[in-house]
């Protein structure tokens, strides 16, 4: 029951919130539904821990991978909701861009994603994500400028068109699937195809075939090169929250689909075929995203191509392989989007006060925002894989298991793409905090929220940083059993 | 007895050509609100050409008096392997499609040459226009029938018609479909209907067919209208044979003949009122998107010839 | 019920034809209109082959995805496209970037392909190999139309012709999926088709105009 309770909520509250006109209102009843929304998902993942599965009617499913990914998505949305509350003072009125219709449509997205991780079918699953691009895209387009209406128009259309290959990547799993002898009906459950591999094995070529049109599909979303250019202008030209939600939370969402679809693929006819493909996938895109970052001249594009750097990193990561790389590509996920959240909300701080975002404009940083500055620092180490926080364990795991996977070519290739992406990013950094400050516009002052905000993903940083919780280790290898 | 038969098809495709031009015509005034001429009207017109003067210009030669005739000849060679009543025709045996496509190009190979000797502007104008289409057309109409010859399994035209006969609609492979709307498309080039040319104007801007028999009078023009005619009646038998030929008959009975003709006279006429909406509601193209228009329908007839290693 | 046995089956033999006539049209078409009004009857011609695979199959639920496919592709999205299309009050002329002439035969080219590609697939998986290539005729035609066609308006048309093309490939491999999911799936088409009305709107207030190409602002 608790599975149908926690996925309606938003539901129901992005209708609700619809009524508020006030700003202010809308703010308390956007974070009175949160904390509901929050303390449902814990009750969730705590029913998760004790029990290991739970089901709910046909189409309602969670399990040890979806308990991962619920924390990530209950964490991060949380902060965000938090950070949204101050953000929108910023934003101007308009026809869709009212606070109310932000709360509403981040509550519509919100359930999108619980409805793709907690879809026991794979139909369902394509359903939900293709949702996500259509929730998110109105947030996208939000500001209504000309970037913004470009970046929403472009997102749309591309991400829906990669969406429809994974739905013939869907439909040819299901004919392979009935071939192989799964009822029609059960064709694609998780459960029925994860046990069908011997059936599913007979049907090698098709399995390929979905497989290939699966992780174009889904990387589209994911933003893997070269379908992923429309990834730098949405994140770019949305908001700063939703920017922060798409980088975080979207990008795993869609990682988790196609880590789903891996799993079955891997099953019925080995591992072989879908890692190489994901290798050459997260290659391309850790080499693409670390040579474009350097020539990148707006914030908000820099923090995007890094997205698209650590979800290579990522589905390097899973196809490399063994205990150590999946144990490390999940780990790189949830420490990729805490640290992601915490530079976008930073860059909120930093338009506002120069005005812009572009690098070239920004100087002196470091004189006058003293505080903005160091938490832009202490954000760019933690992208860029430095100790002590938490991406240098989760990219260290990878290389380890690059490593001991005789892939030695790949970890060097990894190591001078790391190299190079820290170069970029502290180029760019430095650029933007030395110097005389170039003529700042007074901003408005920090919130508490905002603050308290990036205090908590720093926080998170840093402890998975130095120590990786006990908990926190079971979590990622249950995640990791239900893949196997 | 099946000879007397194809006597019979080749007179009438020749004696109701005028007849065709006429409902044609009628059908069109319908549609745009006017009473329109008799259907009649294309015999008295010929009637009337015969018994005048034919006024040569002075710079043309012997060629400006031997085309109409050759291009009248031809035409009524060609007509003589076309099945409208029966699945046979009158020189069926004799020849097959490519005979078919040549003997009238030969017609308007001679045409062209006369439009050019009678020395006006006009003439040499319409001549190079009408080269150009016919060059264009020629590939598409050569490719859709080998596209239908392929399928039957002969290329005289009355295997093809035979075949077809043989099954019923469905049984018709993609091939079919392709070729027949590409053939529909080269009709309408090759017969100088709108929307490649006006049959109707007299403006210099748009004519091709008019342009090239501006010079000619008398029994001469009269022979090339009925040349025109018969050509129109031959295309569209011609499709009809290929694509739909149901109602067409093998024997000789009367009862059967009976059926046959009034199978075609109801073809006829669907077709002419088709054509008369489809100049009805078009413009005529303009002359560089000609070309345009006979590539589609090159690429309809290559579709179709490649469809064919497709088959069920 | 053998007459409408051998109509259902007569309809799914012929349905190819007519899906490769509509997809050559909307290449060659030259106004907006008749390309809305050519994808409403491609969908009609995908619901005939619904409504005989049902009779043929004697399956309820087809029935109703076929009532479903005819509410919604057949009368929804194109009546919701026509009204776009009017209040944009936009030049009805397709703005392409090649010529109905090339666009003809580059989808001519394109079937070829298709049939090409479709045949070691058909042969292996026992499957109608004529129905399996118009899927995929009609998804690689989806695709040429989004890219060659400048206004935003016949991007939206070129992606619903090829989330018809992988409707149609569903349909001719598995006889459509389970009822939940395809319900799911028209309806998120339903809902991108509105959304995209409204960006389309966007575009128009923010930029003037409705031509794609011309939205360069965001590079690198």
């Amino acid at each position: 029951m608790i599975l149908l309770f926690a996925l309606m909520f938003p539901l129901a509250s992005a209708f609700v919130l619809l009524a508020f006109r006030n700003a202010d209102a809308a703010a308390r009843a956007a974070l009175a539904a949160g904390a509901v929304e929050v303390l449902l998902l814990a009750t969730c993942a705590w029913k998760l821990r004790v029990a290991g599965v739970l089901e709910q009617g046909r189409y309602l499913r969670a399990d040890g991978l979806t308990l991962f990914f619920l924390i990530n998505l209950a964490l991060i949305f949380a902060v965000v909701l938090v950070y949204s509350t101050g953000y929108l003072r910023h934003v101007p009125g308009g026809r869709f861009s009212s606070p109310r219709w932000f709360y509403a449509l981040l509550f519509l997205f919100l359930f999108t994603m619980l409805a793709a991780y907690l879809s026991s079918n794979l139909g369902v699953l394509w359903i939900a994500i293709e949702a996500t691009t259509l929730a998110s895209a109105l947030l996208v387009g939000f500001y209504n400028t000309e970037g913004a209406v470009e970046a929403g128009w472009k997102y749309l259309i591309m991400c829906t068109v990669g969406i429809a290959f994974a739905l013939f990547g869907t439909i040819a799993l299901y004919l392979a699937a009935v071939r192989g002898g799964v009822p029609a009906a059960r064709a694609l459950d998780w459960t029925a195809l994860m046990a069908a591999s011997p059936g599913l094995s007979a049907a090698r070529d098709l399995l390929k075939l979905a497989f290939v049109f699966v992780i174009v599909g889904y990387g589209t979303k994911i933003g893997f090169v070269p379908m992923h250019s429309w990834l730098p202008d949405a994140h770019a030209e949305a908001p700063a929250p939703i920017s922060a939600m798409l980088s975080a939370v979207l990008l795993n969402c869609a990682m988790y689909a196609l880590l789903r679809m891996e799993a079955i693929t891997s099953h019925a006819i080995g591992s072989s075929f879908s890692h190489t493909l994901l290798l050459a996938f997260g290659c391309l895109s850790l080499l693409a995203a670390v040579f474009l970052m350097i020539v990148q001249r707006d914030l908000k594009r820099l923090l995007a191509y890094s997205s698209i750097e650590h979800m290579g990193i990522v589905a390097l990561g899973v196809g490399i392989g063994g205990p150590l790389g999946l144990f490390g590509a999940l780990l790189h996920a949830f420490n990729h989007s805490l640290a992601k959240t915490l530079l976008f909300f930073t860059t909120g701080k930093v338009r506002d006060t120069f005005g812009t975002l572009r690098i070239d404009r920004i100087r002196g940083m470091a004189r006058v925002l003293p505080y903005t500055s160091i938490v832009l620092i202490l954000g760019g180490v933690a992208l860029a894989g430095l100790p002590p926080f938490g991406l240098f364990v989760s990219e260290f795991a990878i290389l380890t298991s690059a490593f001991s996977g005789s892939h030695y070519l790949l970890a060097v290739f990894m190591l001078i793409a790391f190299s190079i992406g820290f170069g970029a990013l502290f180029y760019h950094l430095q650029r933007m905090l030395s110097g005389e400050p170039q003529a700042p516009r007074g901003g408005l002052k920090i919130l508490a929220s905002e603050t308290g905000a990036i205090c908590v993903c720093g926080f998170g940083l840093l402890v998975l940083g130095l120590h990786v919780p006990p908990v926190f280790q079971s979590m990622v290898n249950n995640a990791m059993a239900v893949l196997k | 007895m099946t000879k007397a038969l194809d006597v019979f098809q080749f007179l009438v495709l020749i004696g109701v050509a005028p007849l065709l031009r006429g409902v044609v015509a009628r059908f069109k005034a319908c549609i745009q609100n006017r009473r329109g001429a008799n259907v009649f009207r294309p015999y008295f017109d010929l009637w009337k050409l015969f018994r005048k003067e034919d006024l040569i210009p002075p710079t043309a030669s012997l060629l400006f008096r031997l085309c109409p005739v050759i291009l009248w000849a031809a035409t009524l060679a060609a007509s003589a392997f076309v099945p409208v009543l029966h699945t046979t025709a009158l020189l069926g045996n004799h020849g097959d499609i490519i005979l078919l496509v040549y003997l009238l190009a030969l017609g308007r190979f001679f045409l062209v040459l006369g439009a050019m000797d009678g020395g006006s502007s006009f003439g040499g104008m319409g001549a190079s226009r009408e080269a150009l289409v016919s060059t264009l057309a020629e590939a598409p109409l050569l490719l859709g029938l080998i596209a239908v010859a392929i399928v039957s399994r002969g290329s005289s035209i009355g295997a093809i018609v035979q075949w077809t006969a043989d099954r019923h609609l469905f049984e018709l492979s993609p091939a079919h479909a392709f070729a027949c709307v590409a053939l529909i498309l080269v009709t309408i080039a090759e017969t100088g209907r709108v929307p490649v040319d006006n049959p109707a104007t007299h403006l210099e801007l748009t004519m091709i067919h008019e342009a090239m028999v501006l010079e000619y009078s008398g029994p001469s023009l009269a022979l090339i209208e009925w040349a025109s005619g018969i050509k129109l009646n031959l295309m569209l038998s011609l499709l009809v044979a290929l694509f739909v030929p149901w109602g067409m008959t093998a024997g000789v009975s009367f009862s059967a003949l009976a059926i046959a003709a009034g199978v075609w006279v109801l073809k006829m006429a669907l077709l002419a009122m088709a054509l008369a909406a489809l100049e009805s509601s078009m413009a005529k193209l303009r002359m560089y998107l000609v070309p345009q228009y006979l590539g589609m329908a090159t690429a309809l007839s290559i579709l179709a010839v490649v469809f064919t290693a497709f088959k069920r | 019920m053998g007459l409408i046995e051998f109509a259902a089956a007569k309809t799914l033999a012929s349905s190819a034809v007519f899906l490769f006539i509509t997809v050559l049209l909307i290449a060659a078409a030259k106004r907006i209109n008749a390309c809305i009004v050519l994808f409403a009857i491609q969908c009609a011609v995908i619901t005939a082959q619904i409504v005989a695979l049902a009779f043929l199959h004697r399956s309820v639920e087809a029935f109703a995805v076929a009532a479903v496919v005819l509410i919604v592709k057949v009368v929804a999205i194109p009546y919701a496209l026509l009204r776009i299309s009017r209040q944009l009050k936009v030049t009805p002329a397709v703005v392409v970037s090649t010529t109905p002439g090339q666009s003809v035969f580059i989808v001519a080219a394109l079937i070829l392909l298709a049939f090409a590609v479709v045949q070691p697939y058909a042969r292996a998986f026992a499957l109608d190999s004529e129905m399996l290539a118009a899927a995929t005729a009609i998804v690689l035609t989806g695709g040429f139309l989004m890219v060659s066609r400048k206004k935003a308006l016949m991007q939206v048309i070129g992606l619903l012709v090829l989330e018809n093309g992988i409707f149609l490939a569903a349909l001719t491999t598995t006889f459509g999926m389970p009822f939940v999911i395809e319900m799911g799936i028209f309806f998120d088409l339903l809902v991108c088709v509105l959304l995209m009305g409204i960006f389309i709107f966007r575009i128009r207030e923010t930029f003037e105009h409705v031509d794609v190409s011309r939205l360069r602002r965001l590079r690198g």
